[in-house]
């Protein structure tokens, strides 16, 4: 080799070793596009088909029950608006007076929608849970996807896994059960995506269950020297049984990452113990429970994204007394996180970026069920179901209401671009193809 | 009638005689011998109830009660990571003391016969050689791995998850 040649050789050579370590998990060396706006998103997914008509619209019992004189704001965390004055059902219950009549004091100083961009009429893409819960997360349209099976196509944890180089427990997803396929939510099964690039997943009131505690809550606390051996071990195994990349059925946490969430997953069954969890000042519901271990998981491990999913107004297809209680305290409950957030993480605060969304809305003609104020209840299958809202807020997002009943702006794909638009990937994220090409970010909707 | 039943008992002596034959031993030149996986052929993986209860028996040799099967498939469908959900159940169990194992002095005293039963036990297969001298050397040379690693390590691997 002459000195020429030797020299070129090096060079690449030398390039190689430095900038090999920064190549990210799509192959790319600078994926990032746009300029990061925060550090944090939190993805509330609302709360289980919720009616334009008692949430952004403000009607209470007005429109869905024909009380004239009953309109009225029950989400206060969220929406501007003064409460309702009449027949008041939706709070919690005190002994001596009427069930519900008690609303819960609101806890934000100032609403979400007082601080942030609302976009109060937005089109779903399906009046369904799963596919909803989909959209939400994959920015696609779903129509073809079934139950029981993971998303079709990639969802914003593989998207950011991949193109922002996260890793694996920088995105979160909490369910809030194990029923109606949510737990397969933390990554499709696309072949250019998939597990591999998944989210870190607890479907929360079940892993932190009596249940759970039985199963996992007796184990042992392994020390670093007991853990170095065992992983080099099974690192040797599987290396020599070497699953092809379509058999992994595991999210790639290193070693340490499993070690770190084992060590939460054990601090939880203490605290719950000790009754030391975090909680919002009215926790009676499996909602309340599931957005409390979020919160858990947002302290421990200041995620980038984390989506959790709260689903306990479906009672409205048979209590729509039970509907408004629901309603009442998912306000309740996710304002609460956004003011632990700002309170309890100092990383986050500041730094976060909160979306609230509806997967799909509910009917405007009612099934017969009537429920124990004789007020009927809603389905959702109509033209209405199709009709929610989304809500943002944090740094730098702007305070805006944009759009109306009478004039629609956004799509319920837009929240997959938009958090993409928030860690700067929206370029590789369009580059894809293979969200709804309808779809914007909700910046580019202003 | 006499003659009738003479000739049926010589029909019956003479069938008796024809058919009575001594029994031939075949023998193909194949001896016995056990039947065990091998690794390139697990393709199917199992699932979780299979996992569970095949853990379950392994480690405290007698089967798993369905509500406590039930319960612990949920639990560990709850969990994103498999890896996880399965190294604090096994942790878990270990921590019962009802677990069947072997001692770590036992291991010690014979670290091949070792290695081969603990490849047999959860992979129902021998070792390959590289297998055998990885795992014996790396038990003879690090004092501080015990039975319940090496268990740990088997559970836990990506194999065991198929069959």
């Amino acid at each position: 080799m002459n000195r020429k040649n030797f020299i070129t050789k090096s060079g690449v050579a030398l390039g190689g070793g430095i900038l090999a370590p920064y190549i990210l998990p799509s192959g790319s060396l600078f994926a990032k596009s746009g300029s990061q706006k925060a550090d944090h998103v939190v993805l509330v997914m609302f709360a289980g088909g919720v009616r334009q008509q008692e949430s952004v619209l403000a009607r209470y019992l007005e429109d869905s029950q024909g009380v004239s004189g009953a309109a009225g704001n029950i989400m206060p965390n969220l929406f501007e608006g003064d409460a309702p004055t009449k027949k008041i059902a939706y709070g919690t219950s005190t002994l001596g007076l009427p069930d519900g009549s008690e609303p819960i004091p609101k806890l934000l100083s100032q609403s979400m929608e007082k601080s942030g961009l609302l976009f109060p009429e937005v089109k779903a893409q399906s009046a369904g849970h799963y596919v909803g819960l989909n959209t939400l997360l994959t920015g696609n349209v779903s129509y073809s996807q079934g139950l029981k099976v993971r998303p079709a196509y990639p969802t914003i944890f593989e998207y950011l896994r991949k193109h922002a180089g996260f890793k694996a427990t920088d995105t979160w997803f909490i369910a809030n059960g194990i029923g109606n396929s949510t737990p397969l939510l933390n990554s499709s099964n696309h072949k250019d995506y998939g597990l591999n690039f998944g989210a870190n997943m607890f479907a929360a009131p079940v892993t932190f269950s009596s249940s759970g505690k039985e199963v996992l809550g007796n184990s042992k606390t392994y020390s670093r020297t007991d853990l170095e051996p065992m992983y080099f071990m099974k690192n040797f195994l599987d290396q020599s049984f070497a699953l092809t990349q379509d058999q992994i059925t595991s999210i790639s946490n290193t070693d340490e990452e499993r070690t770190r969430i084992k060590d939460f997953i054990k601090s939880v069954f203490e605290k719950q113990q000790a009754g030391q969890l975090a909680a919002p000042p009215v926790s009676n519901s499996g909602d309340a429970k599931n957005i409390m271990y979020a919160a858990e998981v947002l302290r421990e491990f200041k995620p980038k994204m984390l989506a959790v999913n709260i689903s306990g107004v479906d009672s409205c297809h048979s209590n729509f007394t039970g509907y408004l209680q629901s309603l009442h305290r998912a306000d309740h409950i996710t304002g609460w996180l956004w003011q632990y957030i700002q309170n309890n993480i100092p990383e986050m605060s500041g730094n976060t970026i909160m979306i609230v969304a509806p997967e799909c809305g509910r009917n405007e003609t009612p099934n017969p069920i009537l429920d124990q104020n004789d007020w009927v209840s809603y389905d959702h299958s109509d033209a209405n179901a199709l009709r929610v809202w989304s809500l943002m807020l944090g740094k730098g997002v702007p305070n805006m209401r944009v759009g109306s009943s009478a004039q629609p702006v956004g799509r319920l794909t837009d929240i997959v671009p938009t958090i993409a638009d928030i860690f700067g990937i929206l370029d590789p994220l369009t580059n894809a193809g293979l969200i709804d090409p309808l779809a914007k970010s909700l910046y580019s909707r202003i | 009638m006499r003659n009738l039943n003479k000739v049926s008992a010589l029909i019956t002596v003479a069938c008796l005689i024809v058919s009575c034959k001594k029994e031939q031993h075949i023998g193909f030149g194949i001896e016995n011998t056990n039947v065990y996986e091998d690794k390139s052929r697990k393709t199917k993986k199992k699932n979780d109830a299979e996992y569970i209860s095949i853990l379950y028996t392994n480690l405290y040799q007698t089967a798993i009660s369905p509500n406590q099967l039930y319960k612990t498939q949920n639990v560990l469908y709850s969990i994103g990571d498999q890896d996880v959900a399965s190294e604090m159940l096994l942790s878990n169990y270990f921590n019962t003391g009802s677990i069947q194992l072997p001692s770590n002095a036992l291991m010690r005293q014979d670290i091949e016969a070792f290695v081969i039963n603990t490849y047999k036990r959860f992979y129902l297969r021998y070792p390959s050689e590289g297998e055998k001298a990885f795992f014996k050397q790396y038990i003879l040379k690090n004092n501080e791995v015990s039975v319940e690693m090496v268990y740990t390590a088997f559970a836990t691997s990506d194999e065991y998850q198929y069959y």
